[in-house]
């Protein structure tokens, strides 16, 4: 699993707004740092890398969640918990296919076909989630939902991303 | 999934210990409210939401982690053992459904093809033809029964029921062991929760 990046200027008696700013906008970015990697498909370590990500970026959020209005907190949390559930639906179906196919060498012949069919199966539900992950990130372009976002945190946790600047721990 | 429960009085201007405290509070209650209720291995809901609680009390560790002086590590560590010992016992939990409709699937599909077969419009006109027709439908139907899924989508169920018992057994052993460890009461003491 990829490790957290490091929260910069995250000092231990720090306020509980400061934080919120840190760490959020971290994980953010974190998240999004495995954007291009997910939508190339070549290594399905990307996009569970980026699902991992987007889970600690919910956790944040909803940790977090007093220091922002109720309002525009709801919908950004809804939209982050859109983006892990389509992540999560194409990693599960790739640890699934990933497991069967570990699974096949070991059975008995009469067991294989069953598998093999399960197995084509999965690969043709997981075709179809690329086509989810790639619309749903074509529509947070289009709706500008990542400057949206940071200057939404930026605003009621007074961090700027940009004098933030997160990043991987030893670079990426 | 159950809904976190509401904390009240935090104060965002305030530092992260005391409200940190606050939350973790809350969370690690959570945790303990479905102990006696995970007691039976058919309470599939109730062991799916003790999951929930052991994920967000980890996720919540981890982010105020640098805000207490205690290492909290080995705390994380059961934690996330805990939270994938029961993940892995959902897996099961929602697997075995799902390839039991699969295998009603193709129970139907089989149904389906053999009324296709026995009742083909095509009629052979000799009894030599008939021959011919009644080697053709042995022949196909040896082909389908060697390719013929179900067999091993019974095997999966089977394995699957069979790891649900031995991962319950773990969960259920290593659920005793830390609250005969006083995981709790450590944990909150690192946290200085009173």
């Amino acid at each position: 699993m990829a490790r957290a990046w490091d929260v910069k200027g995250l000092a231990p008696n720090a306020r509980f707004r400061d934080a919120a700013g840190r760490i959020i906008l971290t994980r953010w970015r974190e998240m999004m740092s495995y954007r291009e990697g997910t939508l190339a498909g070549d290594d399905i370590e990307e996009l569970h890398a980026m699902r991992v990500s987007s889970r600690r970026l919910r956790a944040a959020m909803d940790a977090f969640a007093d220091v922002f209005p109720a309002r525009g907190f709801r919908t950004y949390l809804r939209e982050v918990k859109r983006i892990t559930d389509t992540l999560g639906d194409a990693r599960d179906l790739d640890v699934a296919i990933d497991h069967l196919t570990v699974l096949l060498p070991d059975l008995e012949p009469v067991d294989r076909p069953g598998l093999e069919g399960l197995i084509d199966r999965y690969e043709e539900r997981r075709r179809a989630e690329d086509a989810h992950i790639h619309a749903l990130f074509l529509r947070l372009e289009q709706e500008l939902f990542a400057p949206r976002f940071e200057a939404w945190v930026g605003k009621h946790t007074g961090i700027d991303v940009d004098e933030l600047q997160p990043s991987p721990p030893g670079g990426r | 999934m159950a809904k976190p429960r509401p904390v009240t009085g935090i104060d965002p201007s305030r530092r992260v210990r005391p409200n940190a405290r606050r939350i973790l509070a809350t969370r690690i209650d959570e945790v303990y409210q479905y102990d006696g209720l995970v007691a039976n291995p058919a309470n599939i809901t109730d062991l799916h939401n003790l999951r929930i609680a052991f994920k967000r009390l980890r996720y919540l560790l981890e982010i105020f982690d640098a805000a207490f002086d205690a290492d909290l590590e080995p705390f994380l560590e059961q934690v996330k053992a805990m939270q994938d010992l029961l993940g892995d016992i959902h897996d099961c939990d929602v697997q075995v459904p799902m390839l039991e409709a699969h295998l009603a699937w193709l129970e139907r599909q089989e149904a389906t093809s053999v009324e296709r077969m026995l009742t083909s419009p095509r009629r052979t006109a000799s009894a030599e033809d008939q021959d011919v027709a009644l080697e053709r439908f042995r022949s196909r139907l040896d082909a389908a029964r060697r390719t013929d899924e179900r067999p091993g989508i019974h095997t999966l169920i089977a394995m699957r029921r069979a790891q649900r018992i031995a991962l319950y057994g773990r969960f259920t052993s290593e659920w005793r062991r830390i609250k005969h460890e006083r995981f709790r009461q450590h944990l909150e003491h690192a946290l200085g929760i009173k």
